[in-house]
């Protein structure tokens, strides 16, 4: 007995189909990409995809790029050794004398999951497309602020969320390299003593900008011990954060003033 | 549509021009005072938008407000006065990004889980400085995962009005949908014809 009628033939019944021109990983986006590209550039039925055939295409694609200069770049190489023993499992479930039943009795395409996720991710791909062929700020359409900002501007500062606090650390703590090292040191008292420290500074003009406040801090260590006070600080609304526009200076306010 | 200019056009013009970011209709309510009709502005503001369309520079509703913003038709001319080069934006960028807009609240894990791959943290920072995604909060399952969603500068940047004015949101399927098509054509066992491909009508994808 054949092999089950419902299910598509596991071999490539189409030796005259041309070899594929060579592809490079680095053009895609990942195993999805790659699978759909196979498919539909060789204008495969998704639906019925020969597994056998786009398995060893898979691997093929693989293997060249093991061999290739540059060799299977590591950061990725997981996501597509995944995909590829996947393809393999579903060949083998393919191989199955009798079609695969679900809990119900009915029975299942081994490949409908596969299918699934390519229609899927396909759908994403093309959306990303139209989103690239929108005019887009900064690029195609160009847009000016009149007033830049000046000290004498008198307008409500607004109240920076935690995201821009965040991102303005970050920011601040890429600016100074430097090792960390790994010691222990009592923390919390370190942290206690820098908010002190931060009160203090803020003193009397009530206010600083956060680049100003964190600038003589020496070492990662030390600002990072710096960073948290900050942030402890804010939690027990002892100060208020606040940033004038998107990606603007922050500048940390002693509650109580302005 | 009136085609001379109207004294309630050229405030609307100056308020937008001065604004740092689009001017919603609520703001130019509290600015004009409450003499001023809603239904006025609505008016003078749909008349400004078709009366720059033939200009170098559009009258657009973006986030629900209205800026002013150079055609795309002169990108080079600026590119050239900024002295820029054209930014270019990843695939993965992109498809996160049009992952997030559609499918927001979605945390990280559907992002990998459609695209295939994982998603680079740089990845995620870069879309949150640009102020393109956000955190909306954090999913309440084990691991307590971060929401992502689209920020205000998303529709500006992209020159959408609201996340409604997404192309093709309604033809976008939904797991589901995408289960009922595949399952579609391998649902029923065919007969003994061997020769019978297990193809449904309704199969073709465009």
């Amino acid at each position: 007995m054949t092999p089950a009628m419902q299910q598509a033939p596991l071999v490539d019944e189409q030796p005259a189909h041309p070899a594929l021109p060579p592809v490079h990983l680095d053009q895609f986006e990942g195993p999805l990409d790659v699978l759909l590209h196979l498919i539909r550039s060789q204008e495969l039925d998704i639906f019925d995809i020969p597994v056998a055939m786009i398995t060893r295409q898979y691997l093929e694609i693989l293997d060249s790029e093991k061999k290739s200069e540059n060799g299977l770049n590591l950061e990725i190489a997981g996501d597509y050794l995944v995909m590829a023993s996947t393809l393999m499992q579903l060949k083998s479930r393919m191989l199955l004398p009798r079609p695969e039943v679900d809990d119900e009795g009915n029975e299942i395409d081994p490949r409908a999951e596969l299918a699934a996720q390519l229609i899927a991710y396909e759908q994403y791909r093309m959306l990303a497309e139209q989103l690239n062929e929108r005019p887009l700020m900064g690029r195609d359409v160009f847009t000016r602020s009149v007033f830049p900002e000046t000290e004498d501007v008198e307008r409500p500062l607004p109240q920076a969320d935690l995201d821009a606090l965040l991102l303005a650390f970050r920011n601040i703590l890429k600016r100074v390299g430097g090792e960390v090292r790994h010691h222990i040191f009592s923390e919390t008292m370190s942290v206690r003593e820098q908010m002190g420290v931060v009160l203090e500074r803020l003193g009397d003009s009530g206010g600083m900008q956060l680049d100003e406040l964190l600038r003589d801090t020496p070492g990662r260590e030390a600002l990072v011990t710096t960073v948290l006070a900050i942030l402890e600080l804010w939690r027990q609304q002892h100060i208020s954060v606040v940033q004038n526009e998107n990606y603007g200076a922050v500048t940390i306010l002693k509650r109580g003033m302005a | 549509m009136n085609n001379a200019i109207s004294p309630l056009q050229c405030e609307v013009e100056a308020i937008v021009l001065a604004s740092d970011e689009p001017v919603s209709l609520k703001k130019l309510r509290e600015l004009l005072g409450d003499a001023i009709a809603s239904a006025d502005i609505r008016s003078a503001l749909a008349d400004l938008e078709t009366a720059y369309r033939e200009r170098g520079i559009r009258f657009v509703e973006v986030a629900g407000g209205w800026q002013f913003r150079t055609a795309p038709e002169h990108a080079e001319l600026v590119r050239r006065l900024w002295q820029v080069k054209a930014p270019r934006l990843s695939r993965s960028a992109l498809e996160t990004l049009a992952i997030i807009a559609y499918r927001q609240p979605t945390t990280r894990a559907e992002i990998e889980a459609l695209r295939g791959v994982k998603v680079s943290s740089q990845m995620i920072a870069m879309l949150q400085e640009r102020g393109w995604i956000k955190v909306l909060g954090r999913k309440e399952v084990p691991g307590r995962p971060h929401l992502y969603g689209t920020g205000k500068q998303f529709l500006i940047d992209f020159g959408l009005g609201s996340l409604q004015e997404l192309p093709d949101s309604t033809q976008l399927m939904d797991e589901d949908e995408i289960q009922q098509l595949v399952s579609g054509p391998f649902a029923t066992p065919p007969a003994d014809d061997a020769s019978q491909q297990p193809e449904s009508e309704h199969a073709e994808q465009s």
